[in-house]
């Protein structure tokens, strides 16, 4: 069954999910950023907080909801390479930061964070779709359902750890739950069929 | 001196101690671990976004102290405190045959993170080791243990669907927590493609609608949260916190004793009993013995092993009650982690509400007629799983794309996607063994076990038959396949071990006889997993509390007519 593993769940997903075209651009502007940077002592120094900043705002902006640096993501991904992060992985995923930087000084001459929100956007549009193509695997899947919620083994693993964690920062925070999603602590009664409504949105608090 | 000891105070202790307290006898439960209250340890109040470190353990205490407790899917941020720490409770292993032992010890044991799934064996479950040879017969039939599983179940409240299956017992059932329209059409598709196979709810020890028993002991219907690992302040699943030891407590027979590592079993020779149990104070390391008339140890399959095989003396120098050289052998768990998920793009356009703490279940289907099927293995496997609809960690994180085409997606209800794991009968071999490492000792100088267990081919050829009958049943409704795990899970992960002590009706060859009770002395009964002489393929919590419950009334009756 090797050929199911190298099937690409995002191929699936296109046609299983109907999407629609991205709203008005948004984002914070540079000034914004810099203020979240001034903040209590953190891992990462004033300017690559600025940077972390200005990814998590792009990767989830402010729209008609809050964004990712509303729900205080900077802040807590700081949290994680502090308190979570081995080593290794603090070193990789300062790297995969300092990559979107590095790239961005030398294709727009400027640092990311220093880019307006719609050219950062422009450019880690592109960035995200490189860094996200999967890598074909070979060998076994030990945990099917793991594996699925993982994704495949992309083209730049720093880069794709980096938004996992800064995505998944946002879905839990209590700014996306409530405006984004939908989030009972305690749901109360199982209901095992209600219809969908122009106002459903997605339960949060399961495994997927 | 203690009418009764019990060592351990999870599933099978705990239940012990209730029977054997309130049929009057005054009951002592040891317990290794620290006492837990209920509700006031639990984390079940953590919100999503309260969780520490997003409900990760740091990756290098995860490395250092939890490289075999971290395998298992249940341990997270908020469940750390259930978990041993690894590099605290040593056991070896041959370096090509790997077994992940996953462990809690606190009161209440592995019942506080234990799955919840409650399915009978069969009367053709205790046929099965008569009928292919493989093991050695067990000394009861379906019709010994069915009024100790109504018993339980009452009790312990299993939420179920009634269906007259003879492979799997229907029993004393709660309601259902019921299927999801994507789920029902899945049952149509494999029911109606697949003579013979069901596809149901998930029978499960949580409180769909708790009885007037259930709330004299302060339990509460289930919440629908599924945050049941971390500890249900409702009370609305079934462990010793909230349900078997407050009962045990209500009858004023019961003492409880923690933090209190059982070194041994005391026996004499001159009586060919057991006089009591040998402890170590975990925390002031002063050794203390108690004495009781009779003996449970519920101290789960390896622990009461170990216990046994540490409990030698001159006497019985291969270790207490193990005469037959059985104890240590045929340690079976169940094969596990042979999944297959896979899309539904013709999902209904329905949603439900609330995380319900089970899923579907789809019983064993193969092997159930007597006289062979052609299949290239014998006995049998089931199905967990669920159908439900992909969240954010899916729909923001699945394709690529950044910004607010981000948020619209994770905004949309996601695609359905099924999964469905097997769950596997493992054969009794008596190869698979735990012994003790005469030159490793725990910090408490206990000889540390040694667990020499791999599968066999029948295991393997069943798995192969699990992968394959599950894409088929994906693609029945279907459903595109993406993702397969073929290789089963490690040995020790389906958290099911058992079979160590099994029962039998020949001294020779087990360990027990048909009421639990050790053939070599009498008042040491065995009623966790190691009892088991064979695996089925069902979730085993649920016959070592019938186990338990029913040796328990036998031995109070023992004790009362003299004879213990």
């Amino acid at each position: 069954m090797s050929e199911l593993l190298h099937l690409d769940r995002r191929s699936l997903l296109s046609q299983a999910l109907l999407l629609v075209g991205a709203t008005a651009t948004a984002g914070l502007s540079g000034s914004a950023l810099a203020k979240v940077a001034a903040g209590p002592k953190r891992f990462l120094d004033a300017p690559n907080f600025t940077v972390l900043s200005a990814v998590a705002d792009t990767i989830v902006p402010r729209t008609k909801t809050a964004g990712a640096v509303d729900a205080g993501v900077p802040a807590t991904f700081d949290a994680l390479l502090l308190n979570w992060a081995s080593p290794a992985t603090r070193t990789l995923l300062k790297g995969a930061l300092l990559d979107i930087d590095q790239q961005a000084r030398t294709q727009q001459g400027k640092g990311f964070a220093a880019l307006s929100p719609e050219a950062r956007l422009a450019f880690l549009t592109p960035y995200d779709a490189a860094a996200s193509k999967v890598v074909p695997v070979t060998g076994a899947t030990k945990n099917a359902l793991s594996a699925l919620m993982s994704g495949p083994p992309t083209a730049n693993p720093s880069y794709s750890k980096l938004k996992q964690l800064l995505v998944t920062l946002y879905y839990l925070s209590e700014p996306a739950l409530t405006q984004e999603l939908s989030y009972e602590h305690a749901p109360g009664e199982w209901k095992p069929s209600i219809p969908v409504t122009p106002d459903t949105r997605p339960a949060a608090g399961g495994a997927f | 001196m203690f009418d009764a000891i019990v060592i351990g105070s999870g599933m099978s202790g705990g239940i012990a101690a209730k029977e054997l307290c309130e049929r009057g006898l005054k009951t002592l439960v040891i317990e290794r671990g620290r006492k837990l209250e209920h509700g006031a340890s639990y984390t079940d109040w953590m919100q999503p976004w309260e969780l520490p470190n997003a409900g990760m353990v740091p990756e290098e205490e995860l490395a250092r102290d939890y490289p075999i407790q971290s395998q298992c899917y249940a341990m997270t941020s908020a469940t750390q405190q259930y978990w041993v720490k690894d590099s605290e409770s040593p056991y070896t292993t041959p370096a090509d045959k790997p077994f992940s032992w996953i462990r809690g010890n606190h009161l209440g044991g592995r019942s506080i993170m234990w799955g919840r799934q409650s399915y009978r064996l069969s009367a053709m479950d205790f046929e099965a080791n008569a009928r292919d040879g493989h093991g050695a017969d067990w000394p009861i039939r379906y019709e010994d243990i069915a009024p100790w599983y109504d018993h339980i179940e009452k009790f312990i409240g299993v939420a179920g669907s009634k269906e007259g299956l003879p492979q799997l017992p229907d029993g004393e059932f709660l309601p259902p927590f019921g299927l999801n329209d994507a789920e029902l059409q899945f049952k149509s598709a494999v029911e109606g493609k697949f003579p013979g196979r069901k596809v149901i709810p998930g029978r499960v020890a949580n409180l769909s609608k708790a009885q007037p028993h259930h709330e004299e002991l302060g339990r509460n219907s289930c919440q629908n949260r599924s945050f049941c690992e971390r500890g249900c302040s409702y009370g609305a699943y079934h462990s010793s916190l909230s349900s078997s030891l407050p009962a045990a407590e209500r009858t004023g027979n019961l003492t409880i004793v923690t933090d209190a590592i059982v070194h041994s079993i005391v026996h004499d020779p001159k009586t060919g009993r057991a006089t009591g149990v040998r402890i170590i104070d975990a925390n002031s390391k002063v050794g203390r013995t108690y004495e009781a008339k009779i003996i449970f140890s519920c101290a789960s399959t390896i622990g009461t092993t170990q216990l046994l095989l540490n409990s030698a003396t001159d006497a019985m120098p291969n270790g207490l009650a193990n005469s037959s050289d059985m104890v240590g052998r045929n340690l079976m768990d169940h094969l596990y982690a042979l999944s297959v998920v896979g899309l539904l793009p013709k999902g209904p356009d329905t949603y439900y509400h609330g995380r319900r703490p089970t899923g579907l279940y789809i019983p064993r289907y193969r092997n159930l007629n007597p006289a062979g099927e052609g299949n290239d293995f014998v006995r049998g496997f089931g199905y967990q799983g669920g159908v439900s609809r992909m969240g954010w960690r899916s729909t923001a994180l699945g394709l690529p794309g950044v910004g607010a085409e981000l948020k619209d997606r994770a905004r949309k209800l996601g695609p359905w996607m099924v999964y469905i794991s097997g769950f596997g009968e493992m054969l009794p071999n008596p190869n698979n063994r735990v012994t003790l490492n005469a030159n490793q000792k725990d910090k408490w100088g206990i000889a540390t076990p040694h667990i020499d267990c791999a599968l066999g081919d029948n295991e393997y050829k069943m798995a192969a038959r699990i992968i394959e009958d599950g894409k088929a049943m994906v693609q029945a409704v279907g459903g595109m396949v993406m993702n397969v795990s073929a290789e089963p899970g490690v040995p020790g992960l389906g958290i099911h071990e058992m079979g160590t002590a099994r029962m039998g009706k020949d001294p020779k060859t087990s360990v027990l006889n048909k009421w639990n009770q050790t053939h070599d002395v009498p008042n040491l009964f065995i009623t966790d997993g190691s009892a088991m002489a064979s695996s089925g393929c069902q979730n085993p919590s649920l016959t070592y509390m019938a186990l338990s419950a029913r040796a328990a009334d036998h031995a109070a009756k023992l004790l009362k007519e003299g004879q213990l």
